[in-house]
C-alpha cells in the first residue's frame, strides 16, 4: 500500500561478520599469559609460574635449533671469549651433528680396518 | 688384461671409499645413538594423536608413545566412540519395538541379540583405531607401544609393550595422557566393574541388568542409563544436584530434558546423596539419603553406575623429574600457549584446565603444535560445543541464561519449538526447541541451547556462529534449506531479533 513508506521505514541489515583476509603470522612471537580455563589461584600466582619455567631452562643451549624448530632454551655464553656450549647436540648447528654411518664406515669398523687395504 | 682392470677397478672403489670416510669423519661431530624427536606426543588419545598428525603434516620429526596397546585414548576405546554405537543401536532396537507401528511399519519376532550389540560395538572401536595407526604410517609418525616416564626435560624412558625399555630424545614433548574414572568420592563404593561399574564396564555388560542405579545425572550417566532403559533395564539415576545434565547447560533445558527422560522411563532421584552401596544375596542395595540430609532411602539394583565424573592422569609419567608441576586437583599447570613450568614441555586435554572433551583436545593439540612451528595458535573456549547423545539430543554452545544474569549482560532470547519446524513434524519427533541467546545491545549471538533430534550436528551452527562473532540476525538472514531440522535453528535466530515465520 506504502511501499516507500515500508522502504524507508527499513534499514538495511550490517552484519556482524568481519572478514579478516588473508592469515599472516605476527613478526614477533605472542607472550604467554595465564591459561584462559586455569582457577583463580594459578591465574593469580602467574609469576611464579614465568619464574619457575624460567629456572628450568637448559643452562647450556643454542638459540635456534635446527629444522626451524624453535628451541625453548636460549643461548648462553660462557667465558671472556664468548664461547657458547649446549647440553644436548641437538642444540647445536646441524653442520656439527652426527651425520648417518654408511655401511662402508661400519664395516671398516668391525673389520679393524681391513676393508680399506 | 680383465685381472689389470679388476684390480683398477677394485683399488678406485677402495680409494672412493675411503675419501667417503674421511668426510664423514670431518663432518661428524658429537656422537649419540639416535638424533632427537621434533615432537615426542605421549599419549595417542583424540588429542594426541590429531597433535602428532598435525606435527607431522608441519614436517616435525615426530613419535606418539601410547601404553593402552591401541590408540584413540578413552575416547575411542571405552568412551565417546563404544557409546556411541550402544546408544545407536539401542535406539534402533527401541523404535522398532515401540515406534515403527505408527509409521506403517509392521514388524514382529523382534529380540535382542547383545552379544551381537556388543560386536558391533567393538568393531567400531577396532575400524576406528587401526585409522588411526594408518594414519601414523601415511603421515611418517612413529608409534611407540609403551609407557612413558621423564627421566629428564628432555629425555624419556618408555617401558615397550613388547618388552625391554627405550630412551627417546625430544627437542619438544607434548603431554596428552588424558583422564581416567573418578573413584566414588570417600571410597565408600568400590568398581570392580562387574556389577559395580564406570562407563568402561557400562559398556561392556554381558546381560541386561533387571535394574540399574545411575550414581551422576551428567553426560555419562544419563548416556548409558539410557541404552540400559531401551535395553530392558529399570533405571533410576541418582544426582546429588537439583538438575541434570552436567555442567553448563541451560536450566530450562535441562528440566525439558528430564521431563523427556522421565517420559522415556527414567526415574530421577535429584537432591540425593549416595551414602554407600552392599551386596547381598547377588544384589545390591544402594543407600541414599536427601542431599539437606535426613530422609534415608535404600535402592535395590542388579548394576551400580559410578558415574560421578574423571579425574587427570599422569601416573607413571614421572612429571617431577622434567620440572612439570600440578595443581591442587592433579591437573598439570599450563599457560596460554600450553606450556607447562618445564619449557619444552607443553601439555594439551583432560590432563590440564577447561573441559574434558575429546574435541576439545584436538583443538588444543592443533594449537600447541602450531605454536612449537610458529609461535602462533588458536583455541577459542568460549566457542566449544557440548552433546548428549540421548534421545532426543542436547547440544550447547556459549553462555546459559543463568550465567549471563549473574553476570548482569543485558539479552534476547530467542527460541522456536520443533513442534513448529516441518521436517520435524514429517518425521514425528517434535519434542524440544532451539534457544538462541544474543546480546541485546548488538544481536550478537552468546549462546546456543538445542534439545532436539540431530541437536548434536545442528550446535556446529552455533559454534561457527559465536567463533566469527555473528549476530542472530546475520543467521535468520542466512538461507537454509527447506525442509530441514536447521530451519528451526533459523527461525530461533529471526525470533532473537524479531519473530519467527512459523510460530
Amino acid at each position: 500500500m506504502h511501499p516507500s513508506l515500508r522502504v524507508l521505514s527499513s534499514r538495511p541489515h550490517q552484519p556482524l561478520i568481519k572478514f579478516l583476509g588473508k592469515r599472516i603470522y605476527p613478526s614477533t612471537l605472542s607472550k604467554p599469559h595465564p591459561h584462559p580455563q586455569a582457577p583463580p589461584e594459578v591465574v593469580n600466582r602467574f609469576s611464579d609460574f614465568v619464574a619457575k619455567s624460567q629456572a628450568t631452562e637448559a643452562p647450556h643451549a643454542h638459540p635456534q635449533a635446527p629444522a626451524e624448530v624453535k628451541s625453548n632454551f636460549p643461548a648462553k655464553k660462557h667465558g671472556p671469549t664468548g664461547t657458547t656450549s649446549m647440553s644436548e647436540f641437538w642444540l647445536a648447528p646441524e653442520r656439527l651433528w652426527k651425520q648417518d654411518i654408511e655401511e662402508a664406515e661400519i664395516e671398516a669398523i668391525t673389520s679393524g680396518g681391513a676393508t680399506l687395504h | 688384461m680383465l685381472s689389470v682392470q679388476r684390480i683398477a677397478q677394485k683399488s678406485a672403489g677402495r680409494r672412493l671409499r675411503e675419501s667417503s670416510l674421511r668426510l664423514a669423519s670431518w663432518k661428524r661431530g658429537l656422537a649419540t645413538p639416535a638424533d632427537p624427536y621434533d615432537v615426542v606426543v605421549i599419549g595417542g588419545g583424540p588429542g594426541g594423536y590429531v597433535a602428532a598428525l598435525k606435527a607431522a603434516q608441519l614436517g616435525l620429526r615426530t613419535a606418539c608413545v601410547e601404553k593402552r596397546g591401541s590408540l584413540g585414548g578413552t575416547c575411542l576405546n571405552v568412551g565417546c566412540i563404544p557409546s556411541k554405537a550402544m546408544l545407536n543401536n539401542s535406539h534402533i532396537y527401541h523404535q522398532t519395538q515401540h515406534d515403527l507401528k505408527r509409521r506403517g511399519i509392521d514388524v514382529s519376532g523382534v529380540s535382542l541379540n547383545l552379544p551381537v550389540m556388543l560386536q558391533a560395538k567393538d568393531t567400531a572401536v577396532t575400524s576406528l583405531t587401526k585409522g588411526i595407526e594408518f594414519l601414523f604410517k601415511q603421515n611418517k609418525v612413529d608409534y611407540i607401544k609403551g609407557a612413558a616416564s621423564f627421566a629428564s626435560p628432555t629425555k624419556i624412558t618408555v617401558d615397550l609393550l613388547e618388552g625391554g625399555k627405550s630412551e627417546v630424545e625430544a627437542k619438544n614433548f607434548i603431554i596428552a595422557t588424558g583422564s581416567e574414572v573418578a573413584p566414588f568420592p570417600g571410597g565408600a563404593i568400590e568398581i570392580d566393574e562387574k556389577q559395580i561399574v564406570s562407563s568402561t564396564g557400562a559398556l561392556d555388560l554381558q546381560e541386561v541388568p533387571k535394574k540399574l542405579v545411575v550414581i551422576g545425572g551428567g553426560i555419562i550417566g544419563l548416556e548409558m542409563g539410557s541404552v540400559w532403559s531401551r535395553l530392558g533395564s529399570e533405571v533410576t539415576v541418582v544426582e546429588f544436584l537439583g538438575a541434570i545434565g552436567g555442567f553448563g547447560i541451560d536450566d530450562e533445558v535441562s528440566k525439558n530434558f528430564q521431563r523427556f527422560l522421565t517420559k522415556q522411563g527414567l526415574k530421577f532421584k535429584l537432591n540425593t546423596k549416595v551414602i554407600s552401596a552392599d551386596k547381598r544375596d547377588g544384589k545390591l542395595y544402594v543407600k541414599t539419603e536427601s542431599a539437606k540430609g535426613g530422609k534415608e532411602e535404600e535402592l535395590e539394583a542388579d548394576v551400580l553406575l559410578v558415574a560421578v565424573g574423571r579425574r587427570p592422569y599422569v601416573n607413571g609419567l614421572n612429571v617431577e623429574a622434567a620440572g612439570v608441576e600440578l595443581d591442587n586437583k592433579g591437573r598439570i599447570i599450563i599457560d596460554d600457549q600450553f606450556n607447562t613450568t618445564a619449557k619444552n614441555i607443553k601439555c594439551i586435554g583432560d590432563v590440564t584446565f577447561g573441559p574434558m572433551l575429546a574435541h576439545k583436545a584436538e583443538e588444543e593439540g592443533i594449537a600447541a603444535i602450531e605454536y612449537i612451528k610458529t609461535g602462533h595458535g588458536h583455541v577459542n573456549y568460549h566457542a566449544i560445543p557440548s552433546v548428549v547423545y540421548t534421545h532426543p539430543e542436547v547440544a550447547w554452545v556459549g553462555k546459559t541464561e543463568q550465567e549471563l544474569k549473574a553476570a548482569g549482560v543485558q539479552y534476547n532470547v530467542g527460541k522456536f519449538n520443533f513442534s513448529a519446524n516441518s521436517r520435524a513434524k514429517t518425521n514425528f519427533e517434535t519434542e524440544g526447541f532451539v534457544k538462541i541467546i544474543a546480546e541485546k545491545e548488538t544481536d550478537k549471538i552468546l549462546g546456543v541451547h538445542i534439545i532436539g533430534p540431530n541437536a548434536g550436528e545442528m550446535i556446529s551452527e552455533g559454534v561457527l556462529a559465536i567463533e566469527y562473532g555473528a549476530s542472530a540476525e546475520d543467521v535468520a538472514r542466512t538461507c537454509h534449506a527447506h525442509p530441514t531440522l536447521s530451519e528451526a535453528f533459523k527461525e530461533a535466530c529471526m525470533a532473537a531479533y524479531s519473530k519467527p515465520i512459523h510460530q
